[in-house]
């Protein structure tokens, strides 16, 4: 294991974390660190945990022993809204987007620190627009980014899938995010825009130093952009390493992987 | 029919259209902008009244003091309500909603000594033995009454008055609900409305912003109410049965849940057929009273909501868009 002498500089450290719904018990003393600005994928088949741990992470749900150790603080039992506020940031399987605003609405909901989304903000008029402006310029050059500018005053309902999953990577990034959570971005995404987003994301890694953790089916869309990958199955993590050895490891292939390396 | 060519019968009809034009403002902001179903608004305007009546005649409160304790109450209850049952989703706060206006008003029903129980605000105990709470409003009613008298003559109604002293606030409070509606916190709060964990993931508490627009909403709820016993001078259970609260669903879902500002016109041709009914004396109507005729009202009313609901779900001024978006 790699991550013996790295706790100094881990954004975030998950230490023997178990959740149970009932007899269900979705993810079974997970522990692992990340380091800051790395790039970590975790795979698995379906069912395996990963958006249970998704959900632990982000404080949507709770763990029921264990702690989740971020920037040197336990949020384990704090709220889901409070994690984000802290930039511990997440993305919806299937992209989530809010139907009924705008597409730059959507974007300009998730700034931090906005005098208008407090009520005595209403009293403060100035202090709102001028942020509101800032906060437009900035959901601008996001979508200016991702291509969607045209979009930008539509309802995010006309969307297409595609398109809906760049706005909710935006969105997450509008957020200023420390460390992005990212629950299969490329799943149903056509390989044109799967190669697109991976460009985004490398640069974002590079310009604005944000740590990676991201969920995905298939271990060679992230090959290439991972500096490590955990595998999971019945919820637990079976295999942690470089993408190489990973790919190597005969408990991964013939569990979880077996049936593609046939394929290939 | 002559009685559409009475302008008192209109201003009837204005004024009712101000007082439930205020209460459904309420249901706007809680529905249309933050989907948060209360069928239970009713009890808000029930509250705010009531105390009014209770601490003018039974403890001899100024009036407007007592009608601001009101409002406050009724906010209170919003909160209450809010933070008991705020966290059952959509349905389920529904039904919460139903059963706390009902506990409101089987409280009044059957507190005789305090609310003078079934029989109205008429039998609350008063130590002058004059149970009316109208004194000090119905000062300033008569004294534009009587300003009007020279102009208009007998036109210059109390229910005028109170047309002239509702409307203005009613726009007043379109005004200030449309601008909350302009803010980041009214866009956050849209976001509520379709989906809680894309906020949440946002570092949005998405209970605070329901419970301070659930107050809000009750906070409207509570001064319809206090404009609603000034208009009737007493006050009975059966006044806050939950038909009520449908009245109000009713402006809103003619108006357009998402557009504040066209809430006046539907708050108006609600208060015509609220009042219209009894006055339709053409065959076959004519074959019903005149009281069975003003129950029709129920009946049309249910009618236009499922009309709008199949053939224009966006309401009068609403975007067709906004309703059809998957």
């Amino acid at each position: 294991m790699e991550n013996t002498n790295t706790i100094e500089s881990a954004v975030l450290d998950v230490r023997n974390i178990s959740v149970s719904f009932g007899g269900v018990k979705p993810v079974q003393d997970v522990s692992f660190s990340i380091k800051e600005n790395s790039f970590t994928s975790v795979i698995g088949p379906n069912g395996a945990g990963k958006t249970s741990l998704f959900n632990l992470l982000s404080g949507m749900n709770k763990v029921s022993s264990g702690e989740i150790i971020f920037k040197g603080e336990a949020i384990q039992s704090i709220h889901a809204h409070k994690i984000a506020q802290k930039g511990l940031v997440r993305t919806f399987q299937g992209a989530k987007v809010i139907r009924r605003l705008t597409v730059a609405e959507n974007l300009m909901m998730a700034v931090q620190g906005n005098p208008g989304d407090n009520l005595m903000g209403f009293l403060n008029p100035r202090a709102r627009k001028s942020f509101e402006t800032k906060a437009r310029e900035e959901a601008m050059r996001r979508l200016d980014q991702v291509g969607l500018t045209k979009f930008a005053d539509e309802y995010a309902g006309i969307l297409s899938g595609g398109q809906r999953k760049l706005l909710d990577l935006s969105r997450a990034l509008m957020a200023d995010p420390k460390m992005l959570l990212l629950d299969e971005p490329f799943a149903g995404v056509n390989p044109t825009l799967v190669e697109k987003l991976l460009t985004v994301l490398a640069a974002l890694r590079k310009e604005q130093s944000i740590t990676f953790l991201l969920i995905e089916h298939d271990l060679e869309t992230v090959m290439n952009i991972s500096d490590r990958v955990i595998v999971m199955a019945d919820g637990k993590i079976i295999a942690d390493g470089l993408p190489n050895s990973i790919y190597e490891n005969d408990l991964v292939i013939d569990a979880y992987l077996g049936s593609r390396r046939k394929d290939a | 029919m002559e009685a559409f060519i009475q302008p008192g019968f209109w201003i009837f009809v204005l004024a009712l259209a101000g007082i439930y034009g205020v209460f459904s403002l309420g249901l706007q902001i809680q529905y249309g902008v933050g989907g948060i179903m209360n069928f239970g608004h009713v009890g808000m305007m029930a509250v705010s009244g009531y105390t009014i009546a209770v601490l003018v005649i039974k403890y001899q409160w100024s009036f407007w003091w007592a009608a601001l304790l009101g409002v406050v109450l009724a906010a209170f209850l919003g909160a209450l309500l809010g933070l008991t049952t705020l966290r059952l989703s959509g349905d389920y706060f529904a039904i919460a909603s139903i059963a706390f206006a009902e506990i409101v008003r089987y409280w009044i029903l059957n507190s005789d000594d305090t609310t003078g129980g079934t029989q109205g605000t008429l039998a609350i105990p008063s130590p002058e033995g004059f149970a009316s709470y109208t004194g000090q409003p119905d000062v300033i009613l008569n004294w534009i009454s009587e300003r009007l008298y020279p102009i208009i003559g007998d036109e210059a109604s109390r229910d005028l008055s109170m047309v002239l002293i509702v409307w203005p606030f009613f726009f007043l409070f379109i005004w200030i609900s449309s601008r909350l509606q302009k803010t980041s916190w009214a866009r956050v709060l849209r976001a509520t409305r379709e989906d809680d964990d894309v906020p949440r993931s946002l570092g949005k508490n998405v209970f605070r912003f329901r419970l301070q627009t659930l107050i809000i909403g009750s906070v409207f709820g509570g001064i319809a109410g206090v404009f609603w016993a000034v208009q009737f001078a007493l006050l009975a259970p059966e006044d806050f049965l939950r038909i009520v609260t449908f009245y109000g669903w009713m402006i809103l879902i003619l108006a357009g849940s998402t557009r504040v500002k066209g809430l006046f016109v539907a708050a108006i041709f609600f208060g015509f057929l609220y009042g219209a009914t009894r006055f339709l004396e053409f065959w076959p109507l004519s074959l019903l009273s005149s009281p069975e005729r003003a129950y029709l009202r129920v009946f049309l009313i249910g009618l236009v909501i499922v009309l709008l609901m199949v053939k224009r779900p966006q309401g009068l001024f609403g975007k067709r868009q906004e309703m059809i978006l998957e």
